[in-house]
């Protein structure tokens, strides 16, 4: 009797070692992203829009009769805590898909993932390096330099042919420095002002200053924190150049907030479906905004890979799901996706604030 | 234009670090302690203030009852931390590190109850502008001047012209012989700290009221600070408070010649420089 306990409980640890998931068990994901600090109104988004698809899929009896748990670690978009969390999420809970957000450290933990073959998430971050750091790394949304492409083509289009750069000292600010500099250029337009900031920083009234007395036609910024009190103190400052950003300027605060009237930005295209989003309201009491719908989206897109990597008896690691990913290739979620590389290629808007909405000023068809 | 926007700019900031200076310097000066826990006090005074604010009680009185509440704070540092290792002859190393982790208990727990967000003070009036020529302030940046210059005139007055200001000086100059004469050192260090406390609240809440709270914003002031401290001379109150402006001024008005990012690294070499001619402050007492 005991000799068949011990063998049975050895048979059980045996299959949690190897991977594979029991009838009903419940599968774990990990997911690493700014919940506090700087970053956290886009962070706490981001982990809505997972965690309400997961939670929509276990309601519906998971995904094999497997429930799903996504543990949540709180990176304050740092990489050296993202480096913590991650070897936490992948060492101790045996995690193999994370979800990631914000460029820095996303390309921090590229390389463990690379190292230790974890399926890395990223439906938010958008530097330029994300697209080849890591095969283990997916991103659910093109890279910064697309959208730069579009928002400097419209700018000299429309006649702003000179331009002061606002760049956050990071990964991502100074991707998409060096992304303006060549789009805005290639345009036919010219930079004549560049300044840096400090992620986190609040001050940005002598940056905003010097590029202002280059006297640009436009502000192309690329920060993605303290975006509120930037478009406060250009209002104090009187600055009447226009300001133009990516789809980092979809922050519900700054778009609400009369200091950004005018404030033109690229913005990718996912909607959701009005029952949707108004579940989505009625459970965490807030709209489903961009990030929301963007990592609602990448968390579907596991969980149809998930579903074929138990439908073939595989066991769940991040090595099965990646190249289940790569076999079905094509995703039709809230928005039609294909991974032909790692990076997803999607339509984008060009929109622009005013009476605190995000109003649509051109539709872009990207190849 | 840009050159006077930039050093009004320079101006507001460089006030709000003076004080931060004169009140670390009359800490420093008196008790030889290396106060990092003084950033804690100055973040504390901020959050204490936003919360009134966001109860409904007028800015002013919550930046009074702010004062009072960072007054006992650095008061209960001194009396039950610095005091105790003194009496435990720790040496000053030793409470050094115990002021850097009562700094961190104070961060982390602004963190843990208010989060690491960027908050902003609900106060219509703070973002009003006013022009000056073809400068452009607004009323917390006038306010933040106004009051700076009445803390440093105030604390001038008060170290020179009251009798608690001499004793003060009296201990910070020669500790042993203020003990042996009864100017009982350790109540002078109380008082000295909770003073020191009460003054670092008024750029704690005046700055977050224009750039907005978080809870690690404290160091980079003091950092700032202490450096205007040194270069001003230890002990001179109105050093501290003109290399803070001075500091502010210039890193400010480095933008005119070169780019942001290097004003910070480029401003404090100068400083440098600066300390290897004249080692003991701009207006070290001869």
């Amino acid at each position: 009797m005991r000799a068949s306990f011990i063998g049975a409980v050895a048979f059980v640890a045996g299959l949690v070692l190897a991977g594979l998931p029991a009838d009903a068990e419940t599968i774990r994901f990990g997911g690493i992203l700014p919940l506090t600090g700087p970053g956290a109104l886009i962070g706490t988004a981001e982990m809505r829009g997972v965690q309400f698809a997961v939670d929509q899929a276990n309601a519906k009896g998971g995904i094999r009769g497997n429930q799903i748990d996504v543990l949540f670690e709180d990176n304050q978009a740092k990489p050296d805590q993202s480096i913590l969390s991650f070897n936490k999420l992948t060492d101790l809970q045996h995690v193999s898909v994370i979800f990631t957000g914000y460029s820095g450290p996303t390309l921090a933990m590229a390389p463990l993932a690379t190292r230790k073959k974890v399926l890395l998430v990223n439906a938010g971050a958008q530097a330029d390096g994300l697209a080849k750091a890591s095969p283990y790394l997916i991103n659910t949304l093109p890279t910064i330099g697309g959208e730069i492409e579009v928002i400097s083509q419209w700018a000299v289009s429309a006649g702003k042919k000179k331009a002061g750069i606002l760049f956050e000292n990071g990964a991502a600010g100074m991707a998409g420095r060096d992304d303006y500099l060549k789009s805005f250029a290639d345009a036919g337009g010219s930079i004549v002002a560049q300044e840096a900031s400090q992620f986190g920083q609040t001050d940005f009234r002598p940056a905003l200053l010097k590029i202002a007395d280059a006297k640009p036609d436009i502000m192309l910024v690329v920060i993605t924190a303290g975006l509120l009190q930037m478009a406060q103190e250009y209002k104090q400052l009187d600055l009447k150049f226009t300001v133009a950003g990516t789809t980092f300027f979809a922050d519900p605060t700054v778009i609400a907030d009369p200091a950004a009237t005018g404030f033109v930005h690229t913005q990718l295209q996912i909607d959701a479906p009005p029952d949707l989003a108004a579940q989505f309201k009625a459970k965490y009491g807030a709209d489903m905004e961009f990030f929301a719908k963007q990592y609602y989206n990448a968390a579907q897109i596991i969980l149809i890979t998930l579903d074929k990597v138990l439908a073939d008896k595989k066991s769940v690691s991040g090595e099965t799901m990646h190249d289940a990913l790569f076999e079905i290739r094509k995703f039709q979620g809230l928005i039609p996706l294909e991974f032909k590389t790692n990076t997803a290629s999607v339509p984008m808007d060009i929109n622009v604030m005013k009476d605190g909405k995000d109003v649509l000023l051109k539709e872009v068809k990207l190849q | 234009m840009l050159a006077l926007q930039l050093l009004a700019t320079g101006l507001v900031t460089g006030c709000a670090l003076g004080v931060v200076a004169i009140s670390f310097s009359l800490v420093y000066a008196t008790t030889k302690i290396f106060h990092v826990a003084h950033a804690g006090i100055y973040t504390m005074g901020g959050y204490l203030a936003w919360s009134m604010v966001m109860y409904g009680v007028p800015f002013l009185i919550a930046l009074l009852v702010a004062m009072v509440a960072c007054t006992a704070a650095g008061a209960l540092i001194q009396n039950q931390l610095y005091a105790r290792l003194e009496r435990r002859r720790a040496t000053h190393l030793v409470v050094l590190i115990a002021s850097l982790g009562a700094l961190a208990v104070i961060q982390n727990i602004i963190a843990a109850v208010y989060t690491p967000n960027i908050l902003q003070f609900p106060v219509n009036w703070s973002s009003r502008m006013m022009a000056f020529g073809p400068v452009r302030l607004n009323y917390t940046q006038v306010l933040t001047i106004v009051v700076s210059l009445l803390a440093y005139g105030a604390t001038m007055l008060f170290a020179h012209r009251t009798i608690l200001g001499k004793r003060i000086r009296a201990v910070a100059s020669n500790p042993m012989l203020a003990g042996i004469t009864r100017l009982q050192p350790q109540t002078v260090y109380v008082y000295v700290i909770a003073i020191a406390s009460a003054l670092v609240c008024l750029p704690g809440v005046l700055v977050p009221l224009d750039l907005g709270l978080q809870p690690y914003n404290g160091v980079t002031p003091l950092l700032t600070a202490t450096i205007a401290m040194i270069a001003g001379g230890v002990g001179s109150i109105t050093g501290a408070f003109v290399l803070s402006v001075g500091i502010a001024v210039v890193q400010n008005l480095s933008l005119l010649v070169m780019p942001g990012e290097w004003s910070i690294g480029v401003t404090f070499f100068i400083f440098v420089i600066f300390m290897l001619f004249r080692p003991t402050g701009l207006f070290a007492a001869r």
